[in-house]
């Protein structure tokens, strides 16, 4: 039996092309379906609560600024009061419960992505359908931080419509408990709790103990932000005797100093000075003026989305460099 | 070659004895270990927070007590600076967030428990070790079960310090949506019923993370509808006439009545509209037309036999809600474990 051969030509037979994206983006579609849905659901009651809550706001808002206040007297003064003391206690609520949603959606959505298929083993197979180990977590990946970050910006606009009413009366969106919720923040937060579920995945394993690990390093990470190093990220000012200007500020500490140049620590004595102020006394305000909030929303969101990337890219990492 | 045999008395050959039941709890401990000192973990790091931020909430309230005399303006001022001040609105968002614990630890703890074992097979191999499946289920749930109670209650008592100096000031209610579920016997409670849920939701959706979620969602919609609608009602409601009511009461409706009667509120429009207000809702005025000038339209009304009725749940209300609460509450996951065991039983291995 004669056996026929040909040499291999040099850029012939150098195996099969890559799978294409598209068919790489089908297979993570397949997988994440039921996750999105999930998704969408759990953001959808959340904002159709914000809707029918909201409209009832609004409603009693446009009732109470016909009359804005300072300009109606007494009347006007006693309807934004009880605006204010019928929804703000309830929106308050919801607005702080409302900074659990990115670290939820963003671990729920991506931990068990890498996770479940090292714990049950399915990597083995699925590292090795044809697409490499960069491409396929890259594909897996994909589309599940975009959608949720895109569903992220969409819900904090929606608190941003339903806050409004709030803001315009009150504080503003600088302080702590609005500013992770408005703007930006919300989203670039919501793609950071993703990544971190992603890297604690790949590192830990296991689908459980990653989403818990992944739960407690964003907590750590939201209380290091909100507690230090956001006040930071442009010199605050420092006003003498309440010389802020006008706008929703961001008050970050505020203290009083006596005649001699120390400050003063006794609580009855702050509270008759803020009723009285005697001379001789000044209070110090260390704030974040009004017109710097977009500013910190793209520092803020600037090094999140950094901080994503740079997460994500340890996480691919780490698939390339794990044994199988 | 002769083959010894006997044949088989009645009463020999039964069958091994059951294993023992500290064996089961043994067993429990060794797979859950991890899970309860996460639970320990989580709880003791929150608790740990409401120590470093529950300090100078203390040393403020101890300066508005030692205010003297308390009715003169200063310690007045005092008091309801400390009263409507940044440290309520700090307590107010902590306790928001904290209402997400309970749901935590029920689905982190209570889910994994079956839904691991029905996901990855192993059941298989568990229910197979001389321990049947309902005892083997039974031991493992109210074990951990115990455990994550436990854990729960004993965080409970470091928020009720935490909250303390507000309760006292008296200004703030103990059975307040955000503060009633966090304190007493209710954390517990609603801890053990999320941990229920989760092991029911396990055995049923057979997958964890759905289960987890399922957990979550059915406990949120469970805890919405108590605080905003069941809880009131556990015991009728007072009704007063006195607009000053108790700053510790939990006020839960007002309205306007006239003659004993409550009053319509074109019936409140007719009077209003002579000095230029209207009312959109009971509590809702604007202007409406000339003679809009320095009237309180609050106290128009009051002045023209209306009285502003409020119907309210008194602060001396709070433990006998506390135990209906919790009664319901440990009632419903003893019965969701029973649930959960029975169910055991009918999954195929």
């Amino acid at each position: 039996m004669t056996v026929l051969t040909t040499p291999t030509q040099p850029g012939r037979g150098n195996g099969l092309p890559p799978v294409p994206w598209s068919k790489l983006a089908w297979v993570s579609w397949r997988h994440y379906r039921i996750a999105l849905f999930g998704a969408a659901t759990f953001l959808g009651v959340l904002a159709l609560y914000l809707l029918i809550f909201g409209l009832k706001i609004r409603g009693a808002y446009a009732a109470a600024s016909a009359c804005s206040p300072g300009v109606g007297g007494q009347a006007c003064n006693a309807a934004f009061q009880l605006f204010d003391n019928e929804y703000h206690n309830a929106a308050e609520v919801t607005a702080a419960v409302l900074n659990a949603v990115p670290v939820l959606v963003g671990v729920f959505a991506g931990a068990p992505i890498l996770s479940r298929e090292l714990e049950t083993g399915t990597f083995r197979f699925a590292w090795t359908q044809g697409a490499g180990r960069t491409r396929w977590t890259l594909a897996r990946l994909a589309l599940p931080a975009l959608t949720v970050t895109a569903a992220a910006a969409a819900f904090s606009q929606l608190f941003g419509w339903f806050f409004y009413p709030f803001f315009a009366t009150q504080t503003g969106a600088f302080g702590p408990q609005y500013f992770g919720l408005t703007g930006i923040a919300f989203a670039a937060w919501t793609l950071a709790a993703f990544a971190l579920g992603t890297l604690a995945g790949v590192l830990i394993g296991r689908v459980v103990p990653a989403m818990a690990a992944a739960m407690a390093a964003y907590t750590g990470l939201m209380l290091a932000t909100v507690l230090y190093l956001r006040r930071h990220y442009q010199a605050p000012l420092l006003a003498r005797n309440g010389s802020t200007p006008s706008g929703a500020n961001w008050n970050i500490s505020q203290w009083w100093t006596g005649p001699n140049g120390k400050p003063v620590t006794d609580f009855a004595q702050i509270i008759g000075l803020i009723q009285h102020p005697q001379p001789g006394y000044t209070q110090w305000t260390v704030y974040q003026p009004a017109d710097r909030y977009w500013h910190f929303q793209f520092i803020e969101g600037g090094w999140l989305l950094g901080l994503s990337l740079i997460l994500i890219a340890a996480t691919i990492w780490l698939v390339r460099h794990r044994a199988a | 070659m002769s083959v010894l045999t006997t044949p088989a008395q009645p009463g020999q050959g039964r069958g091994l004895p059951p294993l023992p039941w500290r064996r089961m709890a043994w067993v429990t401990w060794r797979q859950h270990r991890l899970t309860v000192a996460d639970v320990a973990a989580f709880l003791g790091a929150a608790a740990l927070y409401l120590l470093i931020e529950g300090l100078p909430i203390r040393h403020a309230y101890a300066a508005v007590t030692a205010c003297h005399p308390a009715s003169s303006a200063v310690c007045q001022n005092l008091a309801n600076n400390f009263n409507t001040g940044g440290y309520v609105s700090q307590a107010a968002i902590v306790g928001a967030l904290l209402q997400v614990a309970a749901a935590l630890v029920g689905a982190f703890a209570g889910a994994p428990v079956l839904a691991r074992e029905l996901e990855t097979g192993t059941f298989r191999y568990a229910w197979t070790q001389g321990f049947g499946r309902r005892r083997w289920a039974a031991a493992k749930l109210v074990l951990l079960a115990i455990a994550v109670t436990a854990v729960a209650a004993a965080f409970s008592v470091m928020f009720s310090w935490y909250y303390q100096p507000f309760l006292a000031a008296g200004d703030q209610t103990p059975l307040g949506s955000t503060v009633f579920d966090l304190r007493g016997v209710a954390f517990a409670a609603w801890t053990l019923a999320a941990f229920a849920i989760g092991a029911v939701a396990g055995v049923l959706i057979r997958k964890v993370v759905p289960a987890m979620i399922a957990t979550m969602a059915v406990w949120a919609g469970l805890a919405f509808a108590t605080g905003a609608y069941l809880r009131q009602h556990y015991e009728t409601p007072l009704v007063t006439g006195n607009p000053n009511v108790p700053g510790s009461a939990w006020v839960i409706s007002q309205w306007w009545a006239r003659g004993g009667k409550p009053a319509s509120l074109p019936a409140i429009n007719q009077v209003l509209r002579t000095v230029g207000v209207r009312a959109s809702t009971p509590g809702q005025f604007h202007a409406q037309g000339p003679g809009l000038g320095n009237v309180n339209p609050v106290q128009y009304l009051v002045q023209h036999g209306f009285t502003q009725m409020t119907s309210y749940q008194p602060a001396s209300r709070y433990w006998p809600f506390q135990f209906i609460e919790g009664g319901w509450l440990l009632a419903l996951s003893l019965l969701l474990i029973a649930a959960t065991v029975w169910l055991v039983r009918r999954r195929a291995a």
